[in-house]
């Protein structure tokens, strides 16, 4: 099988940056890793890459394929080029992090933000003479967080941190539910009104762009949201965050449908003068146009506020929804 | 060039590493770690099934039963005191990575799960899924991001050693190139520990990730270091046809089959007690028999899961499932796999006792790269991570009790001239048309045809005559790559050099010893023999660069050795 | 050819802040003649929002709307990515545990109604592609935009995960804004934004994160030369729109750039005239795009 590839090349030594081209020939169940290798070691020996298992357990050679970052090792040329042979398949390091040389990026940030979030396990008091007893369930739920290799692909591809380098950003989110979640660990609450703070579980935009590019199923945002919903659980509020989503479920359960005109001062807090004062030129923009439902002035629960027909049956709804939640395990041992 | 002083010098960072690094740390060494890839890319990651636990609660057994097990699957070539502190103080090591955090399966009470593993009278293994081995190595990576550890600790991380500093007999650190800026340096420590894996990169294919040249055991050679047990290389018996990757023994411990091509479970041939579980030797020796004569399709033979279920499956070995599906293209929840055995694990190594020293000064070795020899002519599944964070943390414990009495002896900077010289010279090579990977590939497939399962002497003496050919192609290859910074080309270049090492210590072993045991299978001498073999092989590279065999004696405790059943 | 017709979810922005979606919408629908139901008695998806705290909440009032569907019979419409993405998480998850539905299900009973898997749910942009065809579409351009160049904005939610959204069997649906772009006549605008995020979710909680993102896509695709983007979803829309001159001021970058809802685009290319589809109602000016317009064709060929 014919493989084109074109590689984002770059050389700190020298000033050029650009793209070289390779055709190989290889087999036909190959992956984009083979083929670079094969590119390395019998076409150009300068290509740098990092790679090591070649089956998707040491995380070392993401990058970006066709624009999306990927395992290498895991990427099938024949999926990537939908067996199309004249289709050049464009490698280029991953985003977000510098470029060292080629595909090599410098993971330091990455890192740094792992450490941010406390990543060990905090019991509290004296290690028990035999294992800490736990549920399984909890186990087989932090083993899937788990699985993350810290392959970097979701920190890549991550849109929030393309405008924020400062976002703590999925992998390390990921990484700060794994402890959180854990029966055995005792600083939960803290580390949950840690993660509320800017930077943190809220300043994700739940584009899911990390869980379309984790290669191990970690879904890095559902493990956010999971966040989320402890820190809600746990009674952390006075952020943004926590006000969004209580003023939206309160919209709906009132009027069963969305109030766009109260979601601004619900979250950022009413009394937030400076905040709402920014708001104030992008209102009057949208009235002007027609864009502000007047209908909608009165906030959600207030008499008089809008409804949606048949609100009688939503509110129904909402009140058996409530039995749906399920009970918690039993986290703790009593040893 | 930097000259860089600690007190103990980690070189690897995978299980073994790590374990000795924190172990190290925590008894308040200055402590430094150098690994060729950032710590969570070591190839600890790749052990799957699990880690014995003997000791642990009613599942995990005595000790003496592990330690029985494991003393049986080496053959007898094992030795004893060692593989008693192996089963000894397993457990314990087992519970604190538990409550470092390692999330290891549960049963419905809240108490370890375990599974069985081959080789093994009973389930005795625990498992974190079929991740065990990343799960640990994550783990550990975590404790040394804890800010006490993190801020005292220096991890090198992508530095690459190209060899040990010595002072006479004394080992006094490492030169080291810094992969990032391709700057050689001196790091030099009172007490240096290798730990640096294995090296089933000189077989192709291996399950073997491409870091496990055998860098370190080359390069305590190269220092004077005796190794020992180099002809013992296991081979696994269920690894991907075709790329040659792992599939996990768990999928035999959770009840898989294996097949051959008229569907029949074969090893009731060969093991009629333990079946699939047999040890890794045994049964990688009848799969290809079945494969010799004529029962398998195309070299290979099958594993069937698809009796376990669904559930069982994604719950239990979701990472076997998942590299089938993407790299073999089959369900194995509805089809049978295509495997064959594969080379996956060195017993042998640097020879240590049973602190993790060599017989040279201030060298230790730990996990893979060593040799205690708790494994002897065959490892039993799950106990490669035990050997890593037992024997990783009593190196380092013998090591910061050793160097109390040690003064720093500063080092010159001419230290690092030697490799520079290498290096320049590498890069200096004109490239002559042949390249360092098709030299490899040579070598890689004619060890995996000459020095594998079967073994005869005409075999072995072809493949040492084809290594001193290849090595005169080695010493004329040059590389492509002439830069500084993250010149890959280079590295490969110089971990093709220990390969060669390693590869000719495993060939001249393997033609020594006139017997069959464990791994080691000569079709000329087809049985064991205890009253000439039940001893190792020892390589030391003598000072004038010649090279001395020598012996030791298996050292037996309880278990006098028997005729081996499963 | 088959009649089109749908249950139809018209979602709460376009009954709320942008109203211009819905009348587009119901005006374009009657061109093509795909008939809409409209389920006016559904209630949010939750937007992940609701999801955050009561995920059941937010379960329980999507299968209610996709009940409601069932018992007119029909396959569901909806106008918005967001919309698309939530109900087909939800849709999947339902559909994993049944058990759970039966629990939802005994909820819904008190109004009559009940959900069983397997429902059609496809937004607009999918119904053109996959249920009209591009090529009918094609043939009833009145007025092709010819010499506009338009860059596409999906929304997150209409993508990813692409696993729950039929990427297996339509595995072209990342492509289906160029297309329809394209089947009317107008050059779609290739740049990195076109998949990403607008920022809206983050616009209460992290205002300058939100506008920046909104900044920087609109930004690119106005260097590369584009006279509006597209899209598919009304609350992009709301953040690349509405949002625009916050984020000029937020990003210092020059930009003023139409963003124009799908149904929008289309209606032009038949020959609407720009106020019915209430191309007036927008924050940002459509005037210069519209100065691109030309006047319909006489006679529509095929």
């Amino acid at each position: 099988m014919k493989v084109k590839l074109k590689v984002r090349r770059s050389d700190p030594e020298k000033a050029a940056v650009g793209y070289s081209q390779y055709t190989i020939d290889a087999p036909e169940h190959t992956t984009l890793l083979d083929a670079l290798i094969q590119v390395r070691e019998y076409e150009d020996g300068t290509l740098a890459l990092r790679c090591s298992c070649r089956s998707a357990i040491c995380g070392s050679c993401s990058m970006r394929v066709d624009g999306r970052a990927r395992l290498a090792c895991r990427a099938k040329i024949i999926a990537l080029t939908r067996g199309d042979e004249e289709h050049e398949v464009t490698v280029e390091p991953m985003g977000n992090m510098p470029v060292i040389k080629d595909l090599v990026v410098d993971m330091e940030s990455f890192w740094s933000k792992i450490r941010q979030v406390d990543p060990y396990l905090q019991p509290e008091g004296p290690e028990p003479e035999g294992e800490y007893r736990v549920p399984n369930e909890s186990m087989i739920d932090l083993t899937h967080t788990m699985n993350c290799i810290m392959c970097g692909a979701c920190v890549s591809d991550c849109t929030v941190l393309e405008v924020d380098k400062n976002f703590i950003a999925p992998a390390a989110l990921a990484k700060a539910y794994r402890f959180a979640a854990d029966p055995r660990d005792g600083h939960s609450h803290e580390r949950l009104e840690k993660l509320s703070e800017y930077s943190g579980i809220w300043d994700c935009t739940r584009c899911n762009m990390c869980v379309e590019v984790c290669p191990k199923g970690v879904a890095p945002m559902d493990r956010i949201l999971q966040l989320r919903e402890m820190a809600i659980e746990e009674k952390i509020s006075g952020n943004s965050g926590v006000r969004h989503t209580n003023i939206f479920t309160k919209s709906i359960t009132d009027g069963g449908r969305l109030n766009e005109v109260w979601m601004v001062p619900g979250s950022v807090g009413i009394f937030n003068i400076p905040r709402m004062m920014k708001e104030i030129p992008g209102a009057l923009r949208m009235l002007r146009v027609g864009k502000l439902p007047v209908g909608q002035a009165i906030p959600p629960g207030a008499p008089g506020s809008h409804k949606m027909k048949g609100m009688d049956r939503v509110r129904n709804l909402v009140r058996k929804a409530a039995t749906l939640k399920p009970s918690k395990p039993k986290v703790k041992s009593d040893d | 060039m930097a000259v860089y002083e600690h007190d103990v010098l980690v070189i690897g960072a995978g299980l073994a590493g790590m374990r000795a690094a924190l172990a190290a740390q925590h008894l308040g060494a200055d402590v430094a770690m150098v690994s060729k890839v950032h710590p969570v890319r070591s190839h600890s990651n790749a052990a799957q099934g699990g880690v014995n636990g003997p000791g642990i609660g009613e599942d995990g057994g005595p000790w003496e039963e592990h330690a029985y097990e494991t003393t049986k699957a080496s053959d007898y070539l094992g030795d004893q005191d060692a593989i008693e502190i192996l089963a000894q103080e397993g457990g314990r090591e087992v519970l604190q990575m538990e409550h470092w955090g390692v999330v290891f399966s549960r049963k419905a009470d809240g108490t370890l799960a375990t599974r069985r593993f081959g080789g093994m009278g009973k389930a005795r293994t625990f498992f974190v899924g079929a991740i065990t081995g990343q799960a640990m190595l994550h783990v550990l990576y975590e404790q040394l991001m804890r800010p006490s550890v993190y801020q005292a600790m220096r991890s090198y991380d992508e530095w690459f050693v190209t060899s040990l500093i010595m002072d006479g007999q004394q080992c006094r650190g490492c030169v080291a190139m810094n992969i990032r800026t391709g700057e050689l340096h001196a790091v030099t420590a009172k007490a240096t520990i290798i730990a640096t894996g294995g090296l089933g990169r000189m077989y192709e294919p291996s399950t073997n990730a491409l870091i496990c040249t055998g860098d370190g055991i080359a390069m305590a050679y190269r220092a004077g270091a005796p190794i020992m047990d180099m002809e013992m290389v296991q081979i696994h018996p269920t690894t991907l046809k075709g790329s040659g990757v792992l599939i996990t023994e768990g999928a035999r411990g959770e009840g898989g089959y294996l097949l051959n091509k008229d569907g029949d479970r074969f090893m009731e041939k060969y093991a009629p007690n333990l079946m699939e579980l047999a040890s890794r030797d045994v049964v990688s020796r009848a799969e290809q028999t079945e494969i010799d004569e004529g029962r398998g399709v195309d070299g290979s033979v099958f594993l069937d899961m698809r009796h376990l279920g669904e559930q069982v499956i994604k719950e239990k070995l979701e990472e076997i499932y998942e590299i089938a599906r993407d790299l073999v293209n089959v369900d194995i929840t509805k089809e049978l796999l295509p495997i064959r055995p594969g080379i996956h694990y060195a017993m042998g190594g640097i020879k240590t006792d049973s602190n993790g020293a060599t017989v040279l000064p201030g060298l230790y070795s730990a996990g893979e790269a060593a040799c205690v020899s708790v494994h002897g002519a065959n490892r039993v599944g799950a106990n490669s991570l035990l050997d890593t964070i037992v024997f990783g943390r009593r190196a380092a414990e013998h090591a910061v009790s050793w160097i109390k009495g040690q003064q720093f002896r500063p080092v010159p900077e001419s230290v690092v001239d030697r490799d520079r010289k290498m290096i320049c010279d590498i890069l200096e090579r004109p490239m002559n048309g042949d390249r360092v990977a098709k030299i490899r590939l040579d070598m890689g497939m004619t060890m995996n045809e000459n020095v594998g399962i079967w073994r005869t002497p005409d075999k072995l003496e072809q493949q040492m005559s084809l290594l001193t050919q290849l090595r005169a192609r080695y010493a004329k290859a040059g590389v492509e790559d002439k830069g500084k910074v993250f010149n890959t080309d280079l590295l490969f270049h110089i971990e093709l050099g220990f390969m060669f090492d390693c590869a000719e210590m495993t060939v001249t072993s393997a033609i020594e010893r006139k017997e069959s045991r464990g791994a080691h299978t000569r079709l000329d001498f087809p049985n064991r023999d205890d009253e000439n073999w039940l001893k190792h092989i020892m390589l030391t590279r003598q000072p004038d660069g010649s090279e001395k065999m020598s012996y030791l004696p298996v050292t037996i405790t309880q278990w006098q050795p028997q005729e081996r059943k499963y | 050819m088959t009649d089109l017709k749908y249950a139809f979810w018209p979602g709460c922005v376009s009954k709320g802040a942008a109203p211009e979606l819905y009348v587009s919408t119901k005006r374009v629908a009657g061109m093509l003649g795909i008939e809409l139901v409209e389920l006016d008695q559904a209630a949010c998806t939750g937007a992940g929002v609701i999801q955050e705290q009561n995920p059941e909440l937010a379960d329980a009032l999507n299968a209610r709307t996709f009940a409601m569907a069932q018992q007119l019979g029909l396959p569901l419409m909806n106008i918005c990515s967001t919309c698309q993405g939530i109900e087909s998480m939800v849709q999947d998850k339902l559909a994993k545990k049944p058990a759970y539905l039966e629990k939802i299900n005994a909820i819904l009973a008190d109004e009559g109604l009940h959900y069983t898997p397997g429902l059609a749910i496809k937004n607009f942009l999918w119904i053109l592609v996959e249920d009209f065809g591009l090529d009918r579409l094609r043939s009833m351009v009145k007025r092709p935009l010819a010499g506009m160049r338009i860059g596409p904005f999906y929304g997150c939610y209409i993508l990813r995960p692409s696993e729950i959204l039929g990427k297996d069997e339509h595995p072209d649906r990342d492509k289906y804004l160029e297309m329809v772009i394209d089947a009317v006549g107008a050059t779609p605008v290739e740049y990195s934004g076109a998949k990403k995020c607008c920022g809206f979710p983050l616009l209460t909680i992290n205002r300058e994160n939100s506008l920046k993102q909104a900044g920087n896509h609109i930004h690119e695709a106005q260097d590369l030369g584009a006279d509006a983007l597209v899209s598919p979803c009304p609350l992009c829309h709301l953040n690349l729109d509405a949002q625009q001159p916050a984020a000029k001021a937020v990003t210092h970058y020059d930009i003023d750039l139409p963003i124009i809802h799908l149904p929008q685009m289309i209606g032009l290319a038949l020959g609407v005239e720009p106020k019915e589809l209430r191309l007036d109602r927008h924050v940002v000016s459509t005037k210069k795009l519209l100065a691109k317009l030309p006047a319909p064709a006489a006679v529509a060929v095929g």
